[in-house]
């Protein structure tokens, strides 16, 4: 039962909090969960077994939290790939078999590159200091998505109809892929999505929204890939905490995702850039002393 | 996009058929009875690439959606 000792309630729910806003804003979740303890100077470190299991129930409960949040939007989405499969095509007008499509060709990249690399990836760059600094990096990619970002003349009224006549198969295909960039702590996965989604012309809403759906399928598979891991002996001790994690993570994705719809309806990423890069260059510098 | 080869269709076929044949042999085999020219081979490991099976089965299910489409009426999405 050392793991009771390596990870109280407190601590889980402060990382559970920080994990439900940290996922779904585009500032990277693994690297807040990589930093914040190297910060507050808890022995707490992002290989250790024990947090890996903390983390799946964390994310299973954001993924939950996003699924239900768009469940009518996935009950569209679902029935529409069902009518292309049927109909073997898309038909032009139908707009949830599109962003079915969209989806799905976006989830494939992102879900071998993960399957691939995320183990290897988290080794290498687990560090607090390397996670500082792509934390900065992150912050000048969403200024750069925002500086060259695409403009394009949006005609339809329904958020669906614009992602789907406005992103291509091909670049829902990259966009997926850039998710992979979230494999290294310190990127986020939805702003690598959101600024892919930038550069294809959608507005920061659509961008936004179509982030979330396509976090939606990763996160969730990614979680109950690992879900054994929750449930074996490298849950011992650490069930208690990740259940009250979970929790927290569940309530505060819940208004993270209400807070940025809204939020991009008329707003950008850079406050987001600034946060990161601020908040990367001074990480970065302050860690080594710690 | 208005071309659909039967060739094209039946090598979607053929890839998709194979890549998930292949994804049962990762979930069936250890690492040590994988034949040695597929990634993971490894003489002497009991681990079974679960995560390599779901790859491949993934990029297979794909490749055989594709294969489903062009088979069908012509869309202009």
């Amino acid at each position: 039962m050392i793991a009771t000792t390596l990870i109280t309630y407190a601590q889980a729910i402060v990382l559970g909090l920080l994990q439900g806003v940290s996922e779904l804003f585009p500032i990277s979740s693994l690297g807040h969960s990589v930093i914040v303890p190297k910060l507050l100077g808890w022995d707490i470190h992002q290989n250790d077994p024990y947090f890996l299991s903390f983390l799946v129930a964390t994310h299973l409960a954001t993924a939950i939290v996003l699924f239900l949040f768009f469940l009518r939007d996935w009950v569209r989405i679902v029935k529409g790939l069902g009518r292309s499969l049927r109909d073997r095509g898309i038909a032009p007008d139908d707009t949830d078999a599109k962003l079915g499509w969209l989806l799905v060709v976006g989830t494939i990249p992102a879900g071998i590159l993960g399957l691939l690399l995320e183990h290897k990836l988290r080794s290498v760059f687990a560090s607090p200091e390397s996670a500082a600094i792509f934390l900065a990096l992150n912050g000048v990619l969403l200024y750069g998505a925002e500086l060259l970002r695409r403009r394009a003349t949006q005609t339809e009224t329904d958020d669906d109809a614009r992602i789907a006549r406005q992103v291509g198969f091909p670049q829902s295909f990259a966009v997926g892929a850039a998710q992979a960039l979230a494999l290294v702590p310190g990127f986020s996965r939805s702003g690598a999505t959101m600024a892919g989604g930038l550069l294809v012309g959608l507005s920061n809403r659509d961008a936004a929204r179509f982030a979330f759906l396509l976090a939606t399928p990763i996160i969730g598979a990614a979680a109950i890939l690992k879900l054994p891991e929750l449930f074996g002996h490298q849950g011992d001790g650490v069930r208690g905490q990740a259940l009250a994690g979970s929790l927290c993570s569940a309530v505060t994705a819940y208004f993270a995702v209400r807070f940025l719809l809204r939020f991009f309806e008329s707003n950008r990423l850079t406050p987001f850039a600034i946060y990161c890069l601020a908040a990367g260059v001074t990480c970065a510098i302050v860690i080594p002393f710690l | 996009m208005n071309t659909r080869s039967p060739i094209v269709v039946g090598l979607a076929v053929l890839v998709g058929v194979v890549l998930v044949a292949l994804a049962i042999v990762y979930w069936v085999e250890p690492a040590s009875s994988l034949p040695s020219f597929m990634p993971g081979h490894q003489a002497g490991s009991a681990h079974h690439h679960v995560k390599h099976g779901i790859a491949s089965f993934l990029v297979g299910a794909a490749v055989l959606v594709f294969a489903w489409f062009q088979t069908g009426k012509k869309h202009a999405v």
